[in-house]
C-alpha cells in the first residue's frame, strides 16, 4: 500500500524540508509525517503542526507521544480519525489515518526546533524528524516565500491512495465507458532524473478482469517497477459530472538515458467487464495515449570527471571499524551512498591505496526500495584492509560530484578522513592470517616487458665445420703415434738381425736380377748373380762365408746348423755348377739356365725352411 | 659506435613499450618491427611484438612472434603462456590422431638442452680420452690413466646424447612455421588448380616439409598434409637467425 503513495506535491514538500519522515517506516505497515504550515513565524503569530499516522494494517493504533515543545507554546490540539475499508475483486483494503493537529506559537525569537513525535506501535517506535523553525520579531513579517507556502495545511497523504488530488483533470472520457490513461509526474526531467510513470484504467462498468496487458516500450529509459497490482483495487472519481472507477493497473519509475525528445509509446490491455461468468458482457480492448517527454540534458558547469550517472540526492558516508586494530587484524571500509535516484547508474570513485593497508578486492552491493513513490537506493561498498605496521594510519577522504536534479546544481560529496590507530598484534598471533579469499583465476595475457634482453644468435658448435675434424683427429693422431712408434722401433734394430732378416729377400732380388740377365742372355754375368743369391744367403742368414769355405767346409757348416746334408750337396752342387758355366767357354743353353734359376729358388726356399 | 647503437635500440624499445602502454597499438607495433629490422634478437622484443599483434587482432604473426621467442629462449615463461592463451582461440582445432604432437612435444623437451655447451664438453671430453690413451701408448709403465680414459669416454658419451637431442631440437625447430594467413586451402599439389580438402588458419603451427615455386608442403599435428600458399605460411626461424639455413629440407639441398 505504501508503494501506491506518491506525487509531485508530496516530492517538493519532502524537499523543502516541511515533511519529515521515520525513516523506519519505509517498510512497515504504519507511518508517521510531521509537517507545518510555514517555517516562519513571529514571536506573537501561531503555527500549526500536524502529525499524520497512517495505518495500512488494522490492530491498536498505538501510543503517539507528543514532543516536549520546549521552544513552543501549544495553543490548541485536536485530532481526527478517517478509516476506508473496501473490497474489491474479493480482496480487501484496509487504511486508517490519524491526524494530529496542533496550534504552536513561539515562545522566543530566533531559530527553534519541533522536537520529533514518537509512536509505539506493535512494538516497535517511530519518530518524525525534528522540524526547524526560524522566529521572527514582532512586527516583522515573513518572507513572501514563507507566506506563499503559509496555507491550509497540506496533508502530504491526501489524494494518495484515492482519486482526491485529481491526476485526471484534463481527462474527458466523452461517450466512453472505458478508457486507459498513461500519465507521467514531469514532462521535462533531467537526464538521470526519475519520471513515475502511471497507467490507470477508467470505467463506469463493472469491470471483472484486465488481460493481455501490453506495456510500452521503454528503449530511452532505465525502467523500475514501483506498483503491479495483482488485483484491482477501485477508486470513485467524477468526470465531466459522470462517476467513474479507477483502476491503477501499473506504476513505473523511469531515469531517461539521454536528453532529447522521448516517446513513450501506448500500452494496451484487455477488459472483462460485466459480474462474473453469468453476466458477463464481453470484453474490449484498449490503449494509452502516447506520451512525449522534453528530456533535459544537465546544466553546464560540470565538474571535471563527472559521471553522467550520478544525478539524485545522494549522500556519502564512510566509516572503519575497528579503528583501533593490530597489525594484521582486518578493518572493515564501509562506504555508502543514499538517496534518491538511479543507484544502479552510480559511479563512485575507487577507494585509493593506503600505504600500510593492504586491500583485498572491495565488495559492492546495491539495494532499492519504494519510498513514497520515488526509488531510494543505496550502495554499500565494503573493503577488507589489513594494517602492515603500527601508528595511525588515515583513511583519506572521499569525494564524489552528483547533480541534484531537484535543486539544478552540482555538488560534491565528501568523506571525513578516517584515523586508524594500529597497534602491534597480541604476542603469538598470526601477523597476517588468511582474512579473504581473493580468487585469481590463471590465464590471460601476460603484460609487455620493459627491458630489451638480446638474445646470441651463433650456430651451434656441431654445425661449424672445424667440429667434424676436430673430432676425428684425437683417434688419428694416436694411429699416427702408434704408427711411428712402430717405425722408430723398426729403424732401431741390429744390422746383424736386419741382415738376417732379409737375406731371404735380398736373394730373391738377386735371382729376379738373374732373371733379368737371363733375358738378355748374358750367361756369365747370370750364373755370376745366381752364385752372389746363394753366397749372399749363406752370408746373411747363415753367417757362413762361403768364398773362404772349401765345399766340403761348406757341407760340413751347414749340416752343422741343422740343414740336411741333402739340401747341403745340392747348395754346393749348384754353386759349383755356376762355377762351372761361368768360366766354360761353351755357353749353356738357355732352358739350363732356367733350370739352374728354378734349382737356385728351391735350395733357398729349403733353407729358409730349416 | 656499438654503444651508440645500442643506446638508440633501447631507446626506441621503450618508446613502442610507452606508445603500447598508452593504447597506440599500431605505433609500438611498427617501432617493434624496425628493431626486428635492424636485426635485433631478443625474446623480449619477440613477446611485446606477439601481444602488439594480439591487440591488434593478428593471431597469426602473434603466434609466430611467440614462437621466435620461444626459440631465442626456451625458458620464456611469458611467451609460452600468450602462446598457449592464443591457441586456445585458434580457428583450428585439430582432430585424430596425434603424428606431430609428439614431435612438438620433443621439441620443447629438447629446445632448453644445453646443447653448444655439451658439444663443448663432448669435444674436450672426447680429445681428453684419447690423449690419456696416447699416454698409456707413450708410457707403459702409467697404467692408471687408462681408468681416467675410460672415465672421459663415458661423459663425453652422456654430453654427445645431449648434443643429440639439441640438435634433433633445433631440427625440428627449423622447420617449423606459422599460419599467418587468415585462412589458406591446403591443396593436394603446388599449385593453384590442386584439389583442396582443407583449410589452415591464422596461428596453426605446421611443419614445413617442402616448398615448389610459390607453394610450401605443409605437415599439421595430426598428419594432414598438403601444399599453401608459401606468404601463408611463415618460418618460425628466419634465415638471418640459422644462418640460412631455416628454409625447407628440399630447397635447402637444392641450394646445397
Amino acid at each position: 500500500m505504501l508503494k501506491r503513495i506518491g506525487s509531485a506535491l508530496l516530492f517538493a514538500l519532502l524537499v523543502s524540508g516541511k515533511v519529515s519522515a521515520a525513516p523506519a517506516a519505509q517498510a512497515a505497515d504504519v507511518e508517521l509525517f510531521a509537517s507545518t504550515d510555514t517555517n516562519e513565524v513571529e514571536v506573537d503569530g501561531t503555527l500549526m503542526l500536524r502529525i499524520v499516522a497512517n495505518y495500512l494494517s488494522r490492530g491498536d493504533p498505538g501510543q503517539l507521544q507528543l514532543p516536549a515543545f520546549s521552544a513552543f507554546d501549544v495553543v490548541s490540539t485536536s485530532s481526527q480519525e478517517q478509516l476506508s475499508y473496501q473490497f474489491a475483486s474479493g480482496a480487501p483494503a484496509f487504511r486508517r489515518t490519524v491526524t494530529t493537529t496542533l496550534a504552536l506559537t513561539p515562545k522566543r525569537e530566533g531559530d527553534a526546533v519541533i522536537e520529533p513525535a514518537h509512536l509505539s506501535w506493535n512494538g516497535r517506535t517511530y519518530a518524525t524528524q525534528p522540524i526547524r523553525i526560524k522566529v521572527l520579531p514582532v512586527g516583522r513579517k515573513p518572507s513572501a516565500r514563507a507566506q506563499r507556502q503559509r496555507q491550509p495545511n497540506p496533508d502530504p497523504f491526501a489524494g494518495l491512495g484515492s482519486m482526491q488530488t485529481d491526476p485526471f483533470g484534463d481527462v474527458h472520457p466523452g461517450q466512453r465507458d472505458v478508457l486507459l490513461v498513461a500519465q507521467v509526474d514531469n514532462e521535462r526531467p533531467f537526464v538521470g532524473q526519475q519520471v513515475t510513470y502511471s497507467l490507470y484504467l477508467l470505467s463506469r462498468v463493472n469491470v471483472g478482469n484486465v488481460e493481455n496487458s501490453q506495456q510500452p516500450k521503454l528503449d530511452n529509459f532505465w525502467a523500475e517497477d514501483l506498483e503491479a497490482p495483482q488485483q484491482l483495487t477501485p477508486q470513485a472519481r467524477i468526470l465531466d459530472g459522470v462517476p467513474y472507477q479507477g483502476y491503477l493497473l501499473r506504476k513505473r519509475a523511469l531515469f531517461p538515458l539521454r536528453a532529447g525528445k522521448a516517446v513513450i509509446d501506448p500500452a494496451e490491455v484487455q477488459i472483462q467487464t460485466g459480474f462474473g461468468m453469468l453476466f458477463s458482457r464481453g470484453s474490449v480492448k484498449r490503449a494509452s495515449q502516447p506520451i512525449t517527454l522534453d528530456v533535459q540534458p544537465l546544466p553546464p558547469g560540470k565538474p571535471p570527471g563527472f559521471d553522467q550517472g550520478n544525478v539524485g540526492q545522494w549522500q556519502l558516508s564512510a566509516s572503519a571499524e575497528p579503528l583501533d586494530p593490530a597489525v594484521g587484524s582486518p578493518v572493515t571500509l564501509r562506504i555508502v551512498v543514499s538517496g534518491y535516484g538511479n543507484v544502479r547508474d552510480l559511479r563512485l570513485p575507487k577507494p585509493p591505496k593506503i600505504d600500510g593497508l593492504r586491500a583485498y578486492d572491495a565488495t559492492t552491493s546495491d539495494k532499492e526500495v519504494v519510498d513514497k513513490g520515488l526509488i531510494n537506493g543505496t550502495r554499500t561498498i565494503e573493503q577488507l584492509l589489513v594494517p602492515e605496521r603500527t601508528g595511525v594510519i588515515q583513511i583519506p577522504a572521499l569525494a564524489v560530484d552528483t547533480f541534484d536534479p531537484v535543486q539544478k546544481q552540482y555538488k560534491t560529496l565528501r568523506t571525513e578522513p578516517i584515523d586508524l590507530r594500529v597497534g602491534p598484534s597480541a604476542a603469538g598471533a598470526a601477523a597476517a592470517a588468511p582474512l579473504a579469499q581473493n580468487l585469481l583465476a590463471s590465464g590471460g595475457m601476460r603484460p609487455i616487458r620493459l627491458h630489451l634482453s638480446e638474445a646470441r644468435l651463433s650456430a651451434p658448435p656441431w654445425s661449424r665445420p672445424w667440429f667434424l675434424p676436430l673430432l676425428l683427429l684425437p683417434p688419428f693422431g694416436l694411429a699416427v703415434l702408434i704408427g711411428a712408434s712402430r717405425a722408430r722401433r723398426m729403424l732401431q734394430t741390429d744390422p746383424q738381425q736386419r741382415r738376417v732378416r732379409l737375406a731371404r729377400s735380398a736373394a730373391s732380388k738377386r735371382l729376379r736380377g738373374a732373371q733379368e740377365l737371363l733375358a738378355k742372355n748374358d750367361a756369365a754375368a747370370f750364373y755370376a748373380e745366381i752364385g752372389r743369391a746363394l753366397t749372399g744367403y749363406l752370408a746373411d742368414k747363415q753367417g757362413i762365408a762361403a768364398a773362404g769355405l772349401t765345399r766340403d767346409e761348406l757341407l760340413l757348416a751347414l749340416t752343422g746348423r741343422g740343414h740336411p746334408e741333402e739340401t747341403a750337396k745340392r747348395l754346393v752342387r749348384i754353386l759349383d755348377d755356376c762355377d762351372r758355366a761361368r768360366f766354360s767357354p761353351f755357353a749353356s743353353e738357355a732352358p739350363a739356365r732356367e733350370a739352374m734359376l728354378g734349382r737356385a729358388e728351391t735350395v733357398l726356399g729349403e733353407l729358409d725352411r730349416a | 659506435m656499438i654503444a651508440l647503437l645500442l643506446v638508440a635500440q633501447a631507446q626506441l624499445f621503450s618508446d613502442a613499450n610507452a606508445a603500447y602502454l598508452s593504447g597506440d597499438v599500431p605505433r609500438a607495433t611498427a617501432a617493434y618491427e624496425a628493431l626486428v629490422a635492424e636485426g635485433v634478437a631478443s625474446p623480449a622484443l619477440e613477446t611485446n611484438l606477439g601481444t602488439a599483434y594480439l591487440r591488434q587482432g593478428k593471431r597469426g604473426l602473434a603466434a609466430l612472434h611467440f614462437e621466435r621467442a620461444l626459440f631465442l629462449d626456451p625458458a620464456d615463461d611469458d611467451a609460452r603462456t600468450d602462446l598457449v592463451e592464443l591457441r586456445r582461440g585458434n580457428v583450428d582445432k585439430l582432430e585424430g590422431e596425434s603424428e606431430e604432437g609428439s614431435s612438438e612435444t620433443l621439441s620443447r623437451v629438447l629446445a632448453p638442452l644445453p646443447g653448444s655447451a655439451a658439444a663443448v664438453g663432448f669435444l674436450l671430453l672426447w680429445i681428453a680420452g684419447w690423449s690419456l690413451l696416447g699416454v698409456r701408448f707413450l708410457r707403459p709403465e702409467r697404467a692408471g690413466v687408462v681408468g681416467w680414459a675410460i672415465v672421459s669416454f663415458a661423459l663425453s658419451g652422456v654430453c654427445a646424447l645431449v648434443t643429440f637431442g639439441a640438435a634433433q631440437g633445433r631440427k625440428i625447430a627449423l622447420e617449423r612455421g606459422v599460419v599467418v594467413a587468415q585462412s589458406a586451402a591446403a591443396r593436394e599439389g603446388p599449385r593453384e588448380q590442386a584439389v583442396s580438402h582443407f583449410e589452415v588458419h591464422e596461428g596453426t603451427t605446421v611443419r614445413v616439409e617442402d616448398e615448389e615455386g610459390s607453394f610450401r608442403r605443409v605437415k599439421l599435428a595430426n598428419g594432414l598434409t598438403g601444399w599453401v600458399p608459401a606468404g601463408a605460411v611463415e618460418m618460425v626461424v628466419p634465415k638471418s637467425w640459422s644462418g640460412g639455413s631455416s628454409a625447407p629440407p628440399a630447397s635447402r639441398a637444392a641450394a646445397e
